[in-house]
């Protein structure tokens, strides 16, 4: 079992979504994040100041992947969020150690989404 | 003198450093405090009597009580029709406030400073061009089709016609009007106008197509308003094209205006609708309903100025109180018509949707706007209720068509707008004529289909509708074609990045999100 973790631009997340769909994995979860990388900060201004965020926004998406299915995962992933530009971000993959379903007490591949 | 003395001594007492303790007042200090407090009373009591019987004595409501009189028998500066007139001016402008709350809250989040500096920005052009040209074009004499003089307010006369008001007064209350249909006109483009292009298409609308279209029904000369009367386009038909408030002249042309950007500009990039995937299209979601909610609610105060205040005369009493009456009936129904309609229908099948009841009672609004002086309280009820449900299938169709209108705008004003004119033909009750400068002048009432009146009225609603949307339409998708060819930045729509780009069009456009990120 993986856990594969990804910080990716806010609006390629549907495409991402759409993409690990059709490799049949249906479990994600979604949280707002901000970052800094080798990308050059936006400049943001107001009212005569001129400010630079050095962080980011982004998203990170987190799925759960048995090993048939952690490449094809990972594929989807950075095809989908890919831009080309610097910062389209990071793939992280984790091996988990179990997995327990909350509501059934199941353990490892079987509580997988 | 001596009680205005004592006030005064006791003010300058009250001024002292707060550090000090206070003292017990003494008994003599307690009898000074208390006249001191009747006096400014009786005072202020004796500067509102007086006050009220000056303006009885120049409004002539006193004096003149229990006779009728013709329009055209004032020509003096009257009191209480130029208060009436600012107050309701002051009143219009603040649906601003209402437009920008609205359209921020139905919108995303990373377009919310976007739509507040169109709708900002909107106001100050409006204030120049109408200035300059539209308040010339729409409201001086020249012919049926465009005013002619007036130009920079140059050589204007003392009053606005025979309405006994300061023509700056009428001013400012037409530029709020002006400018509220260059706001509504943002609606429907929200999150992809590129902001050069917002400031091309607004010069366009607010300095051109509101002004010169607007003559044509309410220009003292417009060849729709005259269109009934002899030695004019249609005389045959006895009727004159009637939109009391600007259900047309306002929000159709507006809305139309909105109709023709959002089918230049295309959609939201990443937009996907209803027909298109049951489960994840429709409109994204809107990022603060609060914000919502409330700029709807101050729009509907707004329009206690812009149709009661229509009359240009507080010396209408039957008249004010009416329309505003109806207003609020029509506005009710429209809610409570859509709120229905989003229950029992659709994608909000039993939900109570707060956008649709919002959405619904501004359609309602919009609906009154024409009849509201012509129809009796129930009629106002019926018709609101229609708009309520034209509203909910609008917005629907709207989706259907696939064209992306964030805040439904082409709906509420558009085809609200349409229905409101026509709605004279069928409603108008057959009781009230025109207001005018000094009361009624019910001589001439207007009837509609259902209240025995005949076809006539409905037949030069229609007319007037149909030639001013069609006219609109056309005239303002030209105008969003020919930005939309121009290179970027000036073009209609914004570059790619900057829709896509971190902050969104917020950031890219200016440079700011609309609730920056404290860390």
């Amino acid at each position: 079992m993986y856990k594969v973790e990804a910080f990716i631009r806010v609006h390629r997340l549907e495409a991402v979504r759409d993409a690990l769909e059709e490799v049949d994995i249906i479990g994600l979860t979604v949280s707002d994040c901000r970052g800094t990388g080798r990308q050059k900060s936006t400049a943001h201004s107001f009212r005569g100041s001129q400010y630079s965020h050095s962080f980011e926004p982004r998203a990170r998406i987190e799925v759960l992947t048995t090993e048939s299915q952690v490449d094809s995962a990972v594929e989807a992933i950075q095809k989908a969020a890919n831009t080309g530009e610097v910062g389209d971000g990071k793939i992280f993959v984790t091996k988990l150690e179990t997995v327990v379903r909350i509501r059934t007490n199941e353990r490892g591949e079987s509580a997988l989404p | 003198m001596k009680l205005l003395s004592s006030f005064f001594d006791l003010k300058a007492r009250g001024s002292q450093p707060a550090v000090k303790t206070r003292k017990p007042l003494t008994k003599g200090e307690k009898i000074r405090l208390a006249s001191a407090v009747f006096g400014g009373k009786l005072i202020g009591l004796a500067l509102i009597v007086g006050l009220m019987a000056i303006m009885g004595a120049f409004g002539g409501t006193t004096a003149h009580a229990g006779e009728t009189y013709t329009p055209h028998e004032t020509t003096f500066m009257n009191t209480a029709n130029t208060i009436w007139t600012l107050v309701a001016a002051f009143l219009v402008f603040g649906m601003q406030a209402g437009f920008v709350m609205l359209e921020a809250g139905f919108a995303r989040q990373k377009e919310t400073v976007n739509v507040l500096m169109e709708c900002i920005f909107d106001t100050c052009l409006c204030g120049f061009l109408f200035y300059g040209v539209g308040y010339a074009f729409m409201f001086s004499e020249g012919n049926g089709f465009i005013g002619l003089k007036w130009f920079f307010l140059q050589g204007t006369p003392d009053t606005y016609g025979t309405t006994g008001i300061p023509i700056l007064a009428h001013w400012i209350f037409q530029f709020a009007f002006a400018d509220t249909c260059s706001t509504i006109t943002s609606g429907a483009m929200i999150g992809r106008t590129g902001f050069r292009g917002d400031i091309l298409y607004s010069i366009g609308v607010t300095g051109f197509i509101y002004p010169i279209i607007g003559h044509w029904a309410w220009g003292p000369d417009g060849w729709l308003a005259l269109m009934g009367s002899k030695d004019h386009f249609m005389p045959g038909l006895g009727q004159n094209f009637r939109d009391f408030a600007g259900s047309t002249v306002v929000h159709t042309i507006g809305g139309v205006v909105s109709l023709a950007g959002a089918l230049a500009l295309g959609p939201r990039l990443g937009r996907i609708f209803a027909r298109d995937d049951k489960a994840r299209g429709g409109m994204p979601a809107p990022h603060n309903l609060t914000v919502a909610a409330v700029g709807g609610f101050l729009l509907w105060f707004g329009w206690y100025g812009f149709n009661p205040g229509s009359t240009l005369s507080a010396m209408d009493m039957q008249g004010i109180g009416r329309v505003a009456a109806n207003t609020t009936l029509a506005a009710c129904s429209g809610g409570m018509a859509a709120m229905f309609m989003a229950l029992w229908f659709g994608a909000t099948k039993g939900k109570f949707d707060l956008g649709y009841s919002i959405n619904g009672f501004l359609g309602g609004l919009v609906a009154i706007t024409a009849p509201c002086y012509w129809v009796s309280p129930g009629g106002a009820l019926l018709l609101g209720f229609i708009a309520g449900i034209i509203v909910w299938l609008g917005v629907n169709f709207i989706e259907w068509l696939r064209i992306d209108d964030p805040v439904g705008a082409v709906s509420v004003h558009g085809l609200c707008g349409i229905w409101g004119t026509l709605a004279i033909g069928l409603f108008a009750c057959g009781k009230y004529g025109a207001s005018g400068p000094t009361g009624a002048d019910d001589s001439a009432p207007v009837a509609g289909l259902f209240y025995g009146g005949g076809p006539s009225v409905f037949i030069a609603q229609l007319i007037g509708s149909l030639v001013i949307t069609l006219a609109t339409f056309i005239v303002a998708f030209a105008m969003m074609k020919v930005i939309r060819l121009l290179p970027h930045p000036w073009n209609l729509r914004v570059e790619e990045k900057g829709e896509t780009g971190p902050g969104g069009l917020d950031v890219f456009e200016h440079g700011i999100d609309a609730y920056p990120s404290q860390i």
